[in-house]
């Protein structure tokens, strides 16, 4: 049995993982009792030393001081500002009547808005959703399909994630060890590539 | 019981006044930045203390407002299986998860970098770079922060206890207007 545990701990690791994750308890919280929880186990089958858990307050200060991460208060400030403005459902309502006159006008604006917001701001995707979802009634009212109005709000909010600049992509940055500037010039064409499929 | 309820409600508020403090921190954090780029860039002064100022702040606003973020029920979950779960068995969810994960490693945590805090507190620690800041503000944000979480933790264990037990309604009801009625509505309005 030890000498199983002591094989297979890594990929035990990850199984427990899964299993706490799916369990539905806050994602941040049961990714810290999983390490702890094997960090103990470690201990007890002479895998690590107790030493290593005094350096667990160092990495918490490592992630305050880090010079990178200083970015998503700026972020989170952007978001803020759009939406307490109402600025994105301005966006909307101006790109829906450019769009006005072409089949599915309405969808195409979702999209595209999506993507300038993703462009402008790079928050999370649930805001980028949460204004889409405001023209969700308007679509149904003009006969879209349930199933493609929904689909294409949940699509275009996941544009935030991909374009620049992006929150996403400069924690993977940090957590890589790359540059910020390399994983955006990696991710810029990918993200117009997949705005213009959304469209197509 | 009613005891605790009211030690939950004591908690609530103590998190809510602090965190809607802390979430100030952003603008003046932001503000600060954009001086220190400005004035860098523009007028070549630059100052370790100011940007040391910078991830004191953002430190302070994630570690002072976690407590505040578990009160509000924003942590980012996976509610794939738990969705469809009734809302008693969530509550469970709830309460074994803040039992064995959430407030032992707060506990853990806190009780770590307490000595931390004190050691820089009595050595005077300063940082490395000529002109930086004292370290023992940013070293205390750590226990702090973490205490703040593990109050709320104890907070919204009671909170789930006397759900179950029938005692106040629904502590995780939001009150937005849910999409279905919103659709509703806006058909109505038609």
């Amino acid at each position: 049995m030890t000498q199983f545990l002591i094989a297979n701990m890594a990929p035990l690791m990850f199984a427990a993982l899964v299993v706490f994750l799916l369990f539905g308890y806050p994602v941040s919280f049961a990714l810290a009792a999983i390490g702890l929880s094997f960090g103990f186990l470690g201990i007890e089958l002479g895998l690590l030393t107790p030493a290593l858990f005094g350096a667990l307050p160092e990495r918490i200060f490592g992630i305050m001081s880090n010079d990178t991460l200083l970015a998503v208060p700026f972020f989170t400030f952007m978001g803020l500002i759009l939406e307490r403005s109402g600025m994105a459902e301005d966006l909307l309502d101006t790109i829906g009547q450019l769009f006005g006159p072409i089949r599915g006008g309405l969808a195409y604006a979702v999209i595209f808005v999506g993507a300038l917001l993703a462009a402008t701001t790079g928050v999370v995707a649930a805001s980028v959703i949460s204004m889409g979802l405001i023209s969700l009634p308007i679509m149904l009212r003009y006969g879209y399909d349930r199933r493609l109005a929904s689909g294409v709000i949940a699509a275009s909010g996941t544009l935030a994630q991909i374009i620049p600049p992006s929150l996403v992509l400069i924690v993977l940055a940090d957590q890589l060890g790359r540059s910020v500037g390399d994983m955006y010039a990696g991710a810029i064409f990918p993200g117009l590539v997949l705005t213009v499929l959304y469209a197509i | 019981m009613n005891f605790l309820l009211s030690v939950s409600r004591l908690i609530d508020a103590a998190n809510e006044r602090i965190g809607r403090i802390a979430y100030w921190l952003v603008l003046i954090m932001v503000l600060v930045s954009s001086g220190n780029a400005i004035s860098r860039y523009a007028l070549s002064i630059a100052s370790n203390a100011w940007l040391e100022l910078q991830w004191y702040l953002f430190a302070a606003v994630f570690l002072l407002c976690s407590g505040y973020t578990l009160r509000h029920n924003e942590h980012i979950r996976i509610d794939v299986i738990s969705g469809h779960l009734s809302r008693r068995a969530q509550m469970w969810i709830d309460i074994v998860g803040t039992v064995l994960f959430l407030l032992p490693m707060t506990a853990f945590i806190t009780w770590l970098s307490w000595p931390i805090f004190m050691n820089a507190w009595n050595s005077n620690e300063i940082s490395g770079s000529a002109g930086g800041l004292i370290r023992w503000p940013a070293r205390l944000l750590v226990p702090v922060g973490f205490l703040l979480l593990s109050l709320q933790g104890v907070s919204e264990l009671i909170k789930r206890v006397a759900f179950l037990k029938g005692l106040i309604p629904d502590p995780l009801e939001k009150h937005e207007v849910p999409l279905e009625l919103a659709i509703a509505r806006d058909e109505a309005a038609k």
